[in-house]
């Protein structure tokens, strides 16, 4: 048959992503003796890691009214109990062995003594637990990066995973992979493909997260038939800049919100207010006030801002505390940086109220995995923001760097060991391969139909206005009508301008769009299915928590429809069955 | 948004050049308008967006931490999304590096070269998964130089680079990084004086263009006082 060239390479483990997740399960599967190669859609340091406060929340043993049991139960107390009980058992569990790896890795956490850490406060915990250090997600990103040198791991930068590959049985055997830098297409034979692509954030019009979390992994596992799961919970930041337009969305870091807080569960955070000086928070959680959890504050801010309360701008006032500025200098002077250049140096003194508002941050739900992170798909791993389960409702200031550390680590190691007895790719998960870039390539050819960043800049407003902060039953009903508008009619009229295969941004958007679109319409379904409000997810038209959804919503693809259905919680007791549907179908 | 925020139309030659097609870059010029302050990724993404669908350009976090947004304007080496926009404005690729298309640079020979320098602590035992024995002011400066942004915005402004055999001043910055780590037993300052330490001119130009407010002159400086009076 006539299509492009498809070029072939043969490996154990294919890694999709180069943020902490993807590197970590690298040199999992590397030191477990597999052959792998990392996938980076950019250059390897744009990756989301990269952009954390890099705040960790591990048991150090350093605050004696800390164990591993209450990390267990803040986690589930913020995830309102529907986390897969046995994943954040985990999380808590292997959290502080990991912190040491990266301390092996060169990372210096933050010391108070020579071999005693700095802990902190972070958002929604109840104790001081959190690690940090001051080179921040950038420092964890480097260490990493480094020791995926010294050990001759191979990353390809500009190498954007478009799908995973199936074998006529169903499991995946091989990575359809773009090289963006030079506009060719691959083929990569695997035993194991772990997705750590990273979450959803750039679906949202105002999101703090870089420009190349479009959900591709959550789109790519859902095509092959994965279940993902907790998909309707999108965590928001309450607190990040308002302005100016380049980096509206940008995360404020919290030991700003949260001054003496920072180090003492019992003061009071940064008092919000709204354009009346109101401390509108108040309304929403008296006890735990401005130290509230995420969801309630970044809730509670989109209230004020819609209901016409917010500032001009378009935020709400954040009141910091002058006091902490000498230790906020000394531990977080990026944060006073951005503040100066933005704000300007009273904001960056902390002695003026500086403007806030919520932005996509983190996407809680994901691909479902195991404690191995194996998904309901043979053969297809995922760990990192781009899995479910973890978090359940809502996410803990500070846990997703231990989660991808923990996660990836795990999808690697399990990969690794899957790809031991796990046969190649056959001729027919070639020519399928190579059907799927033919057509891709046909985006060349087009010369009349839509831009992808015009549909792209659609879709962002549409998830920030029907699928965001604030939903209601008839906006997602009508956010899924355009969905599936946008799949069946817009999608085939995507048109790249240039027929270069260069690095051509629009070529990648339109690869990028299919996934937007599959990831959209199902956290817009799993949005209308879950009538109750919990965590993250708001519904306006059902605004109380209802003990009967304390349940997991699945959603996966049947054709072009998104299915859905409810599984009750699987707690520690439950057996893990991740597999079960898609082993049965199989067979 | 604000009213009180003002606007400006800027001139912006950028850099055009496809190897596809291109024996050699050419400029091609746009105008954007936009808020006052606006930054130089703006501008670009301006013109992707409305002017130039074609354009190529990298750019991922937006906020200074990435590093890949790195492009010269008017002559000077800076992050895209960290630089003030100027009225009049010429956006090329950062040098001294291989051009992919238009302002994307292939840094794929940067990356050898750091993998060359391993770095990472080479110790004498294993980590012992407690925390490490390290002075809170060092872990301190230790995380500053970690906080290097790799973006080449140094390497790209030295003149020491351009005319001599030096591997630039990121590169020292991480060696340094390293050689002050309690526990790596490295001889990181051969490997500095193999990468061209005493080439440095001391111009200091490195850091007063990093974008990290590092000091990379700083970091040469302290291999030179080892080099001439031991650790």
């Amino acid at each position: 048959m006539n299509g492009p060239e498809l070029s072939t390479q043969d490996y154990d483990v294919v890694i999709a992503g180069s943020g902490a997740a993807g590197m970590r399960a690298a040199i999992a599967a590397h030191d477990a003796g597999a052959r792998v190669v990392v996938l980076a859609k950019g250059p390897p340091r744009a990756n989301h890691t990269r952009m954390s406060g890099g705040r960790y929340n591990a048991v150090s043993g350093l605050n004696p009214n800390d164990s591993t049991d209450a990390f267990y139960k803040d986690t589930l107390e913020s995830g309102t109990w529907i986390n897969n009980h046995a994943l954040t058992r985990i999380l808590a569990d292997e959290a502080m062995d990991r912190a040491y790896d990266l301390e092996a890795y060169g990372l210096t956490w933050d010391r108070s003594e020579i071999t005693k850490y700095s802990l902190s406060m972070t958002g929604g915990g109840s104790f001081v637990r959190t690690l940090g250090s001051a080179d921040e997600g950038i420092g964890i990103t480097e260490v990493m990066l480094h020791q995926l040198h010294v050990r001759g791991i191979e990353i390809k930068a500009f190498h954007m995973l478009v799908d995973a590959v199936q074998d006529a049985d169903g499991r995946v055997t091989g990575a359809l992979v773009f090289d963006l830098a030079r506009g060719s297409w691959r083929f990569l034979t695997c035993r194991a493909l772990v997705l750590a692509t990273g979450g959803t954030s750039q679906l949202y019009e105002t999101s703090s997260g870089p420009t190349v979390n479009t959900g591709d992994g959550i789109g790519i596992a859902m095509r092959t038939g994965a279940e993902v799961v907790d998909i309707e919970f999108m965590q928001f930041i309450p607190i990040s800049f308002v302005y100016p337009p380049s980096i509206k969305g940008y995360t404020l870091t919290e030991p700003a919100h949260y001054g003496p807080r920072h180090y003492d569960p019992k003061a009071d955070a940064a008092h919000l207010l709204n354009n009346k000086g109101e401390r509108f928070v108040l309304k929403h959680d008296p006890v735990r006030r401005e130290g509230s959890t995420r969801d309630v504050l970044a809730r509670a801010i989109m209230l004020e801002i819609l209901e016409g309360r917010g500032t001009p701008e378009g935020g709400v006032l954040m009141v910091p505390d002058p006091k902490v500025f000498e230790s906020f200098l000394r531990e977080r002077p990026i944060y006073v940086k951005r503040l100066l250049e933005n704000y300007g140096e009273a904001q960056a003194r902390l002695e003026a109220p500086i403007q806030v508002m919520p932005s996509a941050l983190y996407t809680l739900g994901g691909v479902r995995i195991d404690n191995w992170c194996r998904t309901s798909v043979p053969g297809l791993y995922a760990g990192g923001e781009v899995a479910g389960g973890v978090h359940g409702a809502n996410r803990l200031g500070g846990s997703s760097m231990p989660d991808i550390q923990v996660f990836g680590r795990r999808a690697g190691m399990a990969a690794a060991e899957d790809a031991r007895q796990a046969p190649g790719a056959t001729k027919a998960a070639f020519e399928r391969a190579r059907e799927r870039a033919a057509a891709l390539d046909g985006y060349l050819g087009r010369s009349d139909g839509v831009r992808p960043i015009e549909v792209k800049k659609q879709v962002q407003k549409l998830m920030w206005d029907d699928v965001g902060l604030v939903r209601s039953g008839p906006k997602l009903v009508e956010a899924i009508r355009i969905f599936r508008q946008l799949r069946s009619e817009v999608l085939p009229r995507l048109k790249v301008t240039s027929r270069t295969r260069v690095v051509n941004r629009e070529w990648m958007e339109a690869l990028e769009l299919e996934n937007m679109l599959d990831v959209g319409q199902a956290m817009a379904t799993a949005a209308l299915e879950r009538k109750e409000t919990r965590g993250a997810h708001y519904r306006t038209d059902f605004p109380e928590i209802d003990p009967n959804w304390a349940i997991n919503l699945l959603v996966w693809r049947e054709g072009s429809e998104m299915r859905v259905e409810r599984r009750d919680v699987q707690t520690l007791d439950t057996p893990d069955k991740t597999n079960a549907r898609v082993l049965a179908e199989a067979r | 948004m604000n009213a009180m925020l003002k606007t400006i139309t800027v001139k912006a030659e950028v850099s055009r050049f496809n190897p596809e097609t291109d024996e050699k870059a050419h400029f091609e010029t746009f105008e954007v308008t936009g808020i006052e302050n606006m930054r130089v990724l703006d501008v670009i993404r301006s013109i992707y967006e409305h002017q130039a669908p074609d354009l190529a350009y990298q750019f991922a976090c937006r906020i200074g931490r990435c590093g890949t947004c790195a492009v010269k304007v008017n002559g000077v080496p800076v992050l895209a999304c960290q630089e003030t926009c100027k009225p009049e404005m010429r956006i090329e690729p950062l040098t001294p590096f291989p051009v992919l298309r238009d302002l994307v640079i292939d840094r794929t020979e940067v990356e050898e070269r750091y993998a060359n320098l391993a770095l990472v602590p080479h110790r004498d035992h294993e980590h012992e998964g407690q925390p490490e024995a390290v002075a809170p002011d060092l872990a301190h400066e230790i995380c500053r130089l970690d906080s290097c942004l790799a973006c080449m915005v140094c390497v790209s402004a030295c003149p020491a680079v351009e005319e001599r055999a030096f591997d630039g001043p990121a590169f020292m910055l991480k060696l340094r990084q390293l050689a002050i780590h309690p526990a790596d037993n490295m001889d990181r300052l051969s490997q500095a004086k193999e990468g061209g330490l005493v080439e440095c001119f001391g111009c200091d130009l490195c850091t007063q263009l990093c974008p990290a407010d590092l000091s990379p002159a700083q970091a040469i400086r302290d291999f030179r006082n080892d080099l001439l009076f031991g650790r």
